[in-house]
């Protein structure tokens, strides 16, 4: 018999382990590289500081504008964090030994993501009290349905960053759709310029794009509007489990293999 | 034990495995050998559940690969490791994947680096190793769950000679503890050293399995003979000790020097899969 080790840590508890343990690693190797991550939190902080009197000016709820439209901005350029760390499990080769491994598709994803995850949520988070400290952004009067809409928010852009990896050929590719993705995306959803300031075709196009839905999700959880904050967050909900089944299934046939890719 | 039967497996108009059959035994070594393109890679990958065969049946100890996942160590071909962990991150991870916690990881992770001479290198980042360093960590982080099934597919390719030598040591060692051992080299020798029970793929399928002796019983070894005067007489036969005494009995100049030569590990495989390849 080839197969008579113990094999302790079966069941939830031996998936909680395996999930932990690809965590730590993941966490370690974005805490080794964090220059991306740093520039998705400063940039937006100068450019709320440098935007705020012309849109203080321009518009009503001036401050509300630049600090949510930045914050969701800069939060879809971090689509490329999730999709880089996923591409170079690829690059590195390291994604077919961990598919060896006793860990199933669904905690390799799990435990890769995590970490991207807190850095997601730790990245709105920061630009949200940034916007209430620094910009006059109102302070949320129902923080629970803040923290809900970031949450969600980082899962679809988590999602979506997947399935980007599994459908790129390298990381200049997805350097560059998750570039232009991320201007065209979230200015299309009224990141920068107002919905009501758009051309009509921009009106009527911007329900297509995930950064209109985040974006009114932000703006309604800012101003503790509950009802106004469920049903884009809905909406992401479901681009997020679409994209992270879609990830997933990729990720377990081995993507980008002979004959799979 | 482990069992696979007729496997197919091809990409487009590439036929990778055509009716790929071998077996192993706890406690055997086999080296696979074969061209680039002979369908170890491809075997290695189905046994590990990476890949799919179009045709035939595997099993490890009467279950399917599939459910057996987490059980193979297995060593692929390229390095795979994150050039910015450390070798002693690797091991945790592969080691807790696998089950391992606390004392029985550290004795594992402990007892490994000693045998692959990587305690030295336990903290340092893998992106800074030399590739046979790198080599070895690899290896590591296939046996750190003491796996009954090893797969190693080229374990020593581009490595150093303190490389090599930890590497046959350590899998000689789990082949002696039970270990069903699949081993795809180039280096021939390492198999004489390993011992190994030696399997020929060509085109997909395995041609030839069996001990050194019993593949090669039938291979011509050579007598050189320079008799007095420098002249050179080369003889191929299949019994070479018969042939150079045969040949000091009926020798009627002096002999200067002999030389016998049996056949070697590079002739058998130069025979059964360079001979005949298309």
């Amino acid at each position: 018999m080839l197969l008579d080790a113990p094999r302790p840590g079966l069941g939830v508890l031996g998936s909680v382990h395996r999930i932990a343990a690809l965590a730590r690693l993941n966490l370690l190797l974005r805490l080794r590289d964090p220059g991306q991550m740093i520039s998705y939190v400063a940039m937006p902080m100068v450019l709320m500081l440098v935007l705020r009197p012309l849109y203080v000016r321009a518009l009503d709820a001036g401050a509300t504008q630049v600090a949510t439209g930045l914050m969701v901005m800069f939060s879809v350029f971090a689509i490329s964090l999730a999709g880089n760390a996923i591409l170079s499990e690829r690059t590195w080769r390291t994604w077919d030994r961990l598919r060896v491994s006793r860990a199933p598709a669904a905690e390799l994803l799990i435990g890769k993501t995590l970490p991207l995850f807190v850095v997601m949520v730790a990245q709105q988070s920061i630009l949200l009290v940034y916007g209430c400290l620094a910009i006059g952004l109102p302070v949320p009067p129902n923080p629970a349905i803040v923290l809900m809409s970031i949450v969600i928010w980082a899962f679809a852009l988590l999602a979506i960053g997947a399935a980007l990896a599994t459908i790129v050929r390298s990381h200049g590719e997805l350097s560059v759709i998750s570039d232009v993705g991320a201007l065209t995306l979230s200015s299309l959803g009224g990141a920068l310029v107002p919905l009501s300031l758009m051309p009509e075709w921009a009106q009527v196009a911007a329900p297509a794009s995930p950064g209109y839905w985040a974006l009114t999700m932000m703006q309604s959880a800012v101003a503790g509007d509950v009802a106004g904050t469920l049903r884009p967050a809905a909406v992401l909900l479901a681009i997020g489990v679409m994209a992270g089944a879609f990830a997933a299934r990729r990720l377990a046939r081995g993507w980008g293999r002979g004959g799979l890719m | 034990m482990l069992v696979a039967t007729d496997l197919v497996k091809r990409y487009g108009e590439i036929q990778a495995l055509d009716g790929f059959t071998l077996s192993v035994a706890a406690g055997e070594i086999v080296g696979l050998l074969g061209h680039n393109g002979a369908g170890k890679t491809t075997f290695v990958e189905i046994v590990s559940h990476l890949i799919r065969p179009d045709g035939g049946r595997v099993t490890i100890d009467g279950k399917p690969p599939a459910a057996v996942r987490g059980q193979v160590g297995v060593a692929p071909q390229h390095i795979a490791l994150y050039p910015s962990a450390t070798v002693r991150e690797h091991l945790e991870l592969y080691g807790r994947l696998s089950g391992l916690r606390r004392a029985a990881l550290r004795s594992a992770i402990e007892d490994l680096a000693a045998v692959l001479r990587l305690t030295e290198l336990m903290d340092r980042r893998t992106g800074k190793l030399s590739g046979g360093q790198q080599r070895r960590a690899q290896a590591a982080t296939a046996l750190v769950h003491r796996p009954g099934l090893l797969l190693l597919d080229e374990p020593t390719a581009g490595a150093d000679l303190e490389t090599r030598q930890a590497m046959l040591d350590v899998v000689k060692q789990r082949a002696g503890e039970g270990a069903a051992v699949v081993y795809t080299t180039h280096y021939l020798p390492e198999l004489t050293e390993l011992q190994a029970t030696i399997a020929v793929a060509r085109d997909g399928r395995v041609i030839a399995r069996g001990s050194y002796e019993e593949l090669a019983k039938d291979l011509p070894g050579e007598v050189r003979v320079t008799l007095e005067g420098e002249e050179e007489l080369r003889i191929s036969t299949s019994d070479p000790a018969a042939t150079l005494i045969d040949l000091l009995h009926h020798a009627k100049r002096p002999i200067s020097s002999v030389d016998v030569r049996n056949p070697s590990l590079d002739d058998l495989y130069r025979s059964l899969a360079v001979h005949d390849a298309p």
